[in-house]
């Protein structure tokens, strides 16, 4: 009966980690065992989208100053009721209160140090953005291609490890919302993103705009989850080019 | 079934004026021949398979909107609307019920509990699932877990009872089914309610009450305690928190006075250590004597059930041909993606086959025992599993037409990444021990029709996602159903080729229905917020 969906987490967002004091990992109220429990706990219901050791993926690193805690309460209050509205779940129903309280300390110590940037040089970053003709497709601060999802608060949201993948391998970290299909008709293919699909009508965004098609007139209608409409940078961007363009997504943090 | 149906009419004719004379249970209830829609599945046998034939595969392309109603408040609708002597009953949530004139869709009246914020779903929405009706009294659950007794004609209260406490996370969102009893003056008519709260650690029951007072007259544990029969298959004191939640509404044989009701998960739901063994009557079909409330047979699909399984999808009562033998069945297309054929007179398993993709039993054996792939139980790291935990079909009602010989099933093709975690009892919080990763973009849906003789396939109308629609099928030839995308349609019974499509705006989790006014056949069925009704112009 139950509906739970892991899905992309909006928690945190760092202070640049300059100003933040290297301080060890301690817990509020706990032993080192409390804490290594904590960690048990994180890796196998929180690693899967804030990466091993907090170090963000699919959702924020959680190094640095957290956006949406403060102190350990208000970690154990995310934790227990997710953030409505955005994509962190509850686990008031995987885990007991004494694991939510010790996997929120665990949180809590990873906040207090200090959150590593990514190696690279951001202004040289912004400078490969341009060059590669990201915008094409994607927006930054309201400018910009709509094919694929915006950037200006992907810092927030991602980690660093994941910009990297979706750079390398893009059909392996498109986000939800991006299924990309091909469909078959009389007059030609159309291969896009699903804006709208239901059991009578599907509606694509291509390169080209929208295509909205009756289902009766489309003779193929495949769904392709393991691609994704962006092409791999692997070969595209040197290497240090890449480390310069993940610096400078992960400074992109508009929310507010 | 036609012959049973008239057999029925006549009953009620006889039986009205002369019940002390009459004593078979079940006759006298209201009927669905008379275009109304009595109950939650249209009738005991929950075929709901509507007699009315305007409606036809020549004409259902006129289909038009006749009228639409939206219930105060901004809960979802999920309810499978009830049409007695001339008047609709649907319910909203988290607990609103409304009754409509047929011919105007205007409210005659609604009925609202209050609910407050704090009031407990716990593994479940604020929904209700509908109403029954029996003589002129309106029977509800409580999102708060209470029973009420409304006066028909007024929305009055006559009576409420007290089901489950609800700060143990006891709810009630299934509809009611009313039972018509043998005695004189009709003073042993029951009412049968089922109790959600499976992911709360509650032990699970199902209670009749005297339709008149509201008085317990039974109820009987899906969770034995230590010395009843079952009870051998908890370790421990596991059974306390067993779980076996009644959450949907069951079926009624009335020529064997039998009652069968679906069970839901034991508890806790993904970490099965502390309760070793099959962990009866959990993720089972029990029958249960109405007089008595005692089991006469029971048949569980998953022992031991660590995936939320619950087994509470409707049991659809169909007389058939088994290996040239006609026979009395009980058919149920399971969460855990196989379909069974039971004998429903015993228990006897006779059919299973896997109706949807699966990757946790190797089949069944000769007693219907599913035969276990190692490895596919929750674990801390995850472990990928068909179906999700939400099944292969969940509480969307299939519908079966005597017709075809065809049981429609809203089916869920999506797999889930299950893990394990720990877990402690404690009131009121959930009791699951798990969490799932859903494989949502891969996942599909379909209305796939079933040879109940055989469980085969005969054809399958493909969707865009998982189904949480109901089906209807109609003596009309007609198989309607909706779409989590808004889309309410019409098929062709024998093929499943679309006929007709209406978009309703919000998505479709309820069961169609159909009903005659003034000899006139319409459609209903609830989506998103709104009920929406259809006629031919």
């Amino acid at each position: 009966m139950r509906n739970i969906f892991f899905v992309v987490l909006i928690a945190t967002a760092g202070a640049p980690a300059a100003a933040q004091p290297a301080r060890p990992p301690a817990a509020a109220g706990g032993g080192s065992s409390e804490l290594a429990a904590g960690k048990r706990v994180f890796d196998a219901q929180c690693a899967w989208c804030h990466g091993n050791d907090g170090d963000g993926g699919i959702g924020p690193n959680l190094h640095g100053k957290l956006t949406h805690a403060t102190d350990l309460k208000s970690i154990v209050e995310i934790v227990t009721g997710g953030l409505p509205g955005g994509d962190m779940p509850s686990f008031r129903s995987p885990l007991t209160e004494q694991n939510i309280r010790r996997v929120a300390a665990y949180v809590q110590s990873l906040s207090r140090s200090p959150r590593r940037p990514a190696p690279g040089n951001v202004q040289h970053g912004q400078a490969v953005y341009d060059a590669n003709g990201c915008a094409s497709c994607h927006t930054v601060d309201g400018r910009g291609g709509i094919l694929g999802p915006p950037l200006s608060n992907v810092g927030a949201q991602r980690g660093a490890p994941y910009l990297r993948e979706a750079l390398l391998k893009p059909e392996a970290a498109h986000p939800s919302g991006y299924l990309v299909v091909r469909a078959v008709t009389g007059s030609g293919e159309v291969r896009g993103i699903r804006i709208s699909e239901d059991v009578f009508w599907v509606t694509i965004r291509d390169a080209r705009g929208l295509h909205t098609l009756q289902k009766s007139a489309v003779t193929a209608l495949e769904r392709q989850p393991d691609a994704s409409l962006m092409p791999s940078y692997a070969t595209r961007i040197a290497a240090g080019d890449l480390d310069d363009l993940i610096a400078y997504l992960s400074t992109l943090r508009s929310a507010k | 079934m036609i012959t049973a149906m008239k057999k029925t009419l006549l009953a009620f004719a006889l039986v009205a004026p002369l019940a002390a004379q009459a004593p078979v249970p079940g006759a006298g209830a209201p009927t669905i021949d008379d275009g109304s829609w009595p109950m939650y599945s249209g009738s005991y046998g929950s075929e709901r398979f509507s007699p009315l034939t305007q409606i036809a595969t020549s004409n259902v392309s006129k289909l038009h909107p006749a009228w639409v109603y939206q219930p105060p408040g901004t809960g979802s609708l999920e309810s499978t609307p009830v049409v007695v002597n001339g008047v609709m009953y649907v319910t909203a949530g988290p607990t609103i019920v409304a009754a409509l004139d047929l011919k105007s869709g205007r409210p005659l009246w609604e009925w609202t509990r209050p609910i407050p914020a704090s009031v407990l779903n716990l593994g479940f929405p604020r929904v209700n699932r509908g109403v029954a009706v029996l003589d002129n009294t309106v029977f509800v659950g409580t999102l708060d877990g209470y029973l009420f007794a409304l006066d028909a004609r007024a929305g009055i209260e006559r009576w409420s009872v007290h089901v489950g406490d609800n700060k143990f996370g006891h709810s009630i969102t299934a509809a009611p089914l009313i039972i018509r009893g043998t005695g004189a003056g009709n003073d042993d008519d029951k009412v049968i309610v089922g109790i959600s709260g499976g992911e709360a650690g509650i032990r699970g029951f199902l209670d009749a009450y005297d339709a008149k007072t509201g008085k317990l007259a039974w109820r009987f544990w899906t969770v034995p305690s230590p010395g009843e029969a079952g009870s051998e298959t908890w370790s421990a004191d596991s059974w306390v928190h067993g779980g076996g939640a009644t959450w949907l509404t069951g079926s009624y044989d009335p020529a064997l006075n039998l009652i069968y009701w679906g069970t839901g998960n034991p508890g806790p739901d993904w970490n099965g250590d502390s309760r070793a063994g099959d962990n009866l009557y959990t993720s089972s079909l029990v029958a249960i004597e109405a007089t008595t409330g005692k089991a006469k047979w029971h048949f569980q699909f998953t022992p031991h059930d660590v995936h939320d399984w619950d087994a509470n999808q409707i049991p659809v009562l169909v007389d058939a041909e088994i290996n040239g033998r006609m026979r009395q069945l009980v058919v149920q297309a399971n969460r855990n993606a196989f379909f069974y054929v039971l004998d429903r007179k015993t228990g006897e398993y006779l059919l299973g086959a896997p109706y949807s993709k699966q990757t946790w039993a190797k089949g069944l054996d000769e007693k219907g025992r599913p035969v276990l792939i190692p490895g596919m139980e929750p674990s801390e790291k995850g472990t990928t599993v068909y179906p999700s935990l939400q099944g292969s079909t969940n509480w969307a009602s299939p519908s079966y037409s005597p017709r075809t010989g065809l049981l429609y099933v809203p089916v869920r093709e999506m797999g889930s990444i299950y893990f394990k975690t720990a877990t402690e009892y404690k009131p009121g919080t959930y009791y699951t021990g798990g969490s799932e990763k859903a494989l949502g973009e891969e996942a599909t849906g379909a209305i796939r029709a079933i040879d109940v003789k055989t469980g085969k396939r005969v054809w399958d109308f493909p969707l865009p996602s998982p189904m949480w629609a109901g089906v209807l099928s109609t003596a009309g030839g007609l198989v309607f159903s909706g779409s989590q995308e808004g889309n309410f349609y019409a098929l062709d019974a024998m093929t499943g080729k679309p006929l007709w499509n209406f978009q309703t705006g919000g998505p479709i989790r309820s069961g169609p229905m159909s009903f005659a006014v003034d000899g006139k056949q319409h459609v209903a069925v609830c989506g998103g917020h709104a009920l929406f009704v259809f006629a031919v112009e």
